[in-house]
């Protein structure tokens, strides 16, 4: 036989021409071939053939299969290597989402504080209603709506131990919305005035007169704003049913860093 | 194939364990790259890396034996093929049997180079020149490890019909290397 060489060029004939020697090779010798590689019941030339083949096909890896090893290595270490629990990398995606998440509150906080604008009196002089107080109390530090209200004795956090109203620290993040609030309160001339928070404000400033001095100080908090009990669920709705100070859209007297109106007549 | 230890190991490789990954990958590369030495001779290294990337990516989810990780390697290196052969060749959609066979290798003659040395590299040369489903299932079955039912999911088609295949290809592969006159 002069060696019928076979090339993809006449593959398709090829079946046509397989030989009688390897036809005759039975199913059950070339599945045991597959499986395992098992040693050869009749190991006629075809057969052997074969064998060998597959053979070759499971030696060990030769050295440029084992080149990739150190690119692989360095993926692991990148990828799972890092974690000392599976279970830690699946968890890692939220903690990517949760800066966006505090920097959206963040702004919603500011929005919300910007957008109050009078609403900042109200809140002050404790007079909203309960879920507009609360938000009051959460986004610019305004009183609980608990805490002028005896059913709460152990709300702690805006009472004295005598149990009298201390209201929110003038000195601390609280200053901005105090500010807004106090120039609104102060063009009406209202009781609010009267209100502890107020009272705080003026004490911080180091008198009455000295409020508008210390209240231009004060820097936005948009800048810095942390929201203490995360993002508001739902925007502030809630309006005043009987304010003690009219809301204005406007309010005078602003701070100079105010960024809802700009002043009137100073 | 890895055996008894297998499940440790496995285990060992999703806590971090770069020794344990080491053992998986010097067991399951050169089996992949003997695969893509047939399916894309011209790009195996990168489909068999690009492959390692995303078993790397799924690896802390994986749940299976080693059957069940063989599979998922070279489903998962048949996937990244397919795409490469589209990217290279535009031609979309057509599975790797289809493929035409001037992208099979080119050797010289291949009988003649297997007999001589009955390399590994050698045998796939010469597997090339079956009919492509032929030899992509004897790889899969003796280079993969993978049992009849498992390369019949990959390559979707009925066991019987890679059971023929892998049979046809391997009579042929003996005809091929008996008519090139040898005797052992």
């Amino acid at each position: 036989m002069t060696g019928r060489r076979v090339s993809g060029g006449d593959m398709p004939n090829f079946s046509r021409r397989t030989g009688q020697d390897a036809s005759g090779i039975p199913d059950a010798a070339l599945a045991a071939l597959l499986a395992a590689g098992t040693p050869l019941a009749d190991p006629s030339p075809p057969m052997q053939h074969v064998a060998d083949a597959l053979a070759a096909l499971r030696a060990a890896p030769a050295s440029d299969e084992t080149a990739g090893k150190i690119a692989a290595l360095a993926q692991f270490r990148q990828r799972v290597g890092v974690s000392s629990h599976p279970i830690r990398s699946r968890r890692r995606r939220p903690t990517l989402l949760s800066p966006l998440l505090s920097a959206k509150a963040a702004a919603v906080a500011a929005v919300a504080v910007v957008g109050l604008g009078g609403v900042a009196t109200a809140a002050f002089a404790n007079a909203l209603p309960s879920a507009a107080q609360k938000l009051a109390h959460d986004t610019i530090g305004a009183p609980s709506p608990h805490a002028g209200s005896s059913a709460h004795p152990g709300d702690k956090a805006n009472r004295g131990h005598s149990g009298t109203p201390v209201g929110p620290n003038a000195s601390g993040p609280a200053a901005f919305g105090l500010c807004t609030a106090y120039a609104s309160a102060s063009q009406h001339g209202t009781a609010t005035q009267k209100a502890v928070a107020f009272r705080n404000l003026e004490k911080a400033a180091g008198g009455a007169a000295n409020v508008a001095t210390f209240c231009a100080s004060v820097a936005h908090p948009g800048a810095s704003a942390t929201p203490g009990g995360g993002a508001p669920t739902s925007h502030p709705t809630g309006e005043p049913s009987h304010p003690t100070a009219a809301p204005t859209p406007h309010p005078t007297g602003a701070p100079t860093a105010h960024p809802t109106g700009p002043p009137n007549n100073g | 194939m890895i055996g008894a230890g297998f499940a440790e190991l496995l285990a060992a490789a999703q806590d971090g364990n770069e020794e344990a990954f080491t053992q998986l990958w010097l067991d399951a590369n050169s089996a992949l790259l003997r695969y893509l030495w047939l399916t894309a001779p011209e790009a195996a290294e990168d489909i068999a890396a690009d492959t390692w990337v995303y078993v790397i990516r799924g690896l802390p989810r994986f749940r299976g034996d080693e059957a069940a990780w063989r599979a998922w390697l070279f489903t998962t290196a048949r996937r990244r093929t397919v795409d490469q052969a589209r990217r290279r060749s535009r031609l979309a959609d057509v599975p790797i049997q289809d493929l035409p066979a001037s992208r099979l290798p080119a050797v010289a003659d291949p009988a003649d180079v297997a007999l001589e040395h009955m390399s590994t590299r050698a045998v796939i040369a010469l597997l090339a020149q079956l009919p492509p489903l032929q030899a992509e299932v004897i790889l899969l079955r003796v280079v993969a490890g993978l049992d009849t039912e498992a390369v019949a999911k990959l390559v979707r088609r009925s066991p019987g019909a890679v059971r023929v295949a892998a049979h046809r290809g391997l009579r042929k592969l003996a005809q091929i290397l008996t008519e090139a006159g040898v005797t052992l």
